[in-house]
């Protein structure tokens, strides 16, 4: 039996503001690693991978994986979840774009992929970025979240 | 490591920073190969209303939902003295599904009534501080920016619009009125700089 096969996904439509709330309970638990992305979005679905393999290299790391594809994409959704092994609560907005995009980072602009990464103890940013980026960008926030 | 992830850093904060409304155009004479052959500026393009500049592309299904009100407000407002340009900055992809080819193709099938031009270096998007398509800056005629974000609040739907931001930017920007809504975000294609 292959790994994705047995993995069970659980996506739920979400606004922005139930997102964070589940973001800000995991505060003084773990490090949190939140990734918007899109099954449209190439360098989204590029990075993907490396993202899930990074949060499946560390026990104290909660990796968030939100998608922003219109909700009667939620089939598809789940499926790309599950050919990559995303074993945790997903989520997809719910929504207008414009609120989402406010509820969950000021300064981001709405373009994808978006990443931020939360401290474990504090729960404050730690980074946050826009685009497509290495594993080292990301390797790195991440052991900083988990020493603030 | 502490330099790399300071360039990192400086990196994604010089990406990160938007044109503010009120700032003066940027790179007016910036020329761009246009589909038809033609080079042009924003200067060659300034409507005497205002100026319209749209980042875009030509494969973004954000772009696909929304491009049909490119065109439905370029024939709007034209005849009222705004000049619409649409600007393609994925540089990564002139080769590929942005060249100039594939984007005059583009434009004939959706039936583009504005210049569609290619940003070399994506000079354009670095100075705006564009980050994806479709990303909308409104300036006036004295080349300020007045509005930027997004046309408006469902790309899905064009029918089941509640606000319509960039209209109602233009609207006011034709009548000298403030405009009361300068700033709006949606959900886009990140521009391929590189």
């Amino acid at each position: 039996m292959s790994i994705q096969s047995c993995t069970k996904v659980e996506l739920i439509p979400s606004t922005s503001n139930q997102i964070m709330s589940r973001i800000k309970a995991l505060s003084g638990e773990k490090a949190v690693l939140l990734n918007i992305w899109a099954l449209w979005c190439v360098p989204c679905v590029e990075e993907f991978p490396m993202i899930v393999d990074l949060g499946n290299s560390y026990n104290d790391l909660e990796v968030v994986f939100v998608s922003a594809d219109f909700d009667d994409q939620i089939i598809e959704v789940e499926s790309f979840l599950k050919q990559h092994g995303v074993d945790s609560i997903s989520y997809i907005k719910s929504e207008k774009d414009e609120p989402f995009i406010t509820g969950i980072h000021p300064d981001w602009t709405g373009s994808l992929p978006f990443t931020v990464v939360y401290a474990k103890n504090s729960g404050n940013i730690v980074d946050s970025w826009e685009g497509k980026h290495s594993r080292l960008r990301f390797k790195a926030a991440v052991d900083r979240a988990l020493e603030s | 490591m502490k330099y790399i992830l300071t360039c990192i850093l400086l990196f994604s904060i010089s990406r990160a920073s938007e044109l503010a409304i009120g700032s003066v155009m940027p790179e007016v004479n910036h020329k761009m190969l246009g589909i038809n052959g033609n080079k042009l500026s924003l200067k060659d393009v300034k409507g005497e209303k205002g100026t319209l500049v749209i980042f875009s592309c030509n494969t973004c299904p954000w772009v696909i939902k929304w491009e049909d009100r490119y065109v439905s407000i370029s024939e709007s407002y034209s005849s009222k003295g705004i000049s619409v340009i649409g600007v393609n900055s994925n540089v990564a992809r002139f080769g590929g599904d942005d060249s100039l080819d594939k984007m005059g193709e583009h434009a004939t099938k959706k039936g583009y009534n504005f210049p569609y031009v290619q940003d070399s270096g994506a000079k354009l998007a670095k100075a705006f501080g564009a980050t994806k398509t479709p990303h909308i800056y409104l300036f006036d005629t004295s080349d300020r920016l007045v509005y930027r974000g997004a046309i408006d609040d469902n790309a899905r739907d064009a029918g089941s619009v509640d606000e319509h931001f960039l209209s109602n930017a233009i609207e006011e920007l034709i009548a000298d009125q403030p405009i009361s809504k300068p700033i709006s975000k949606a959900i886009g294609c990140s521009i391929k700089f590189n």
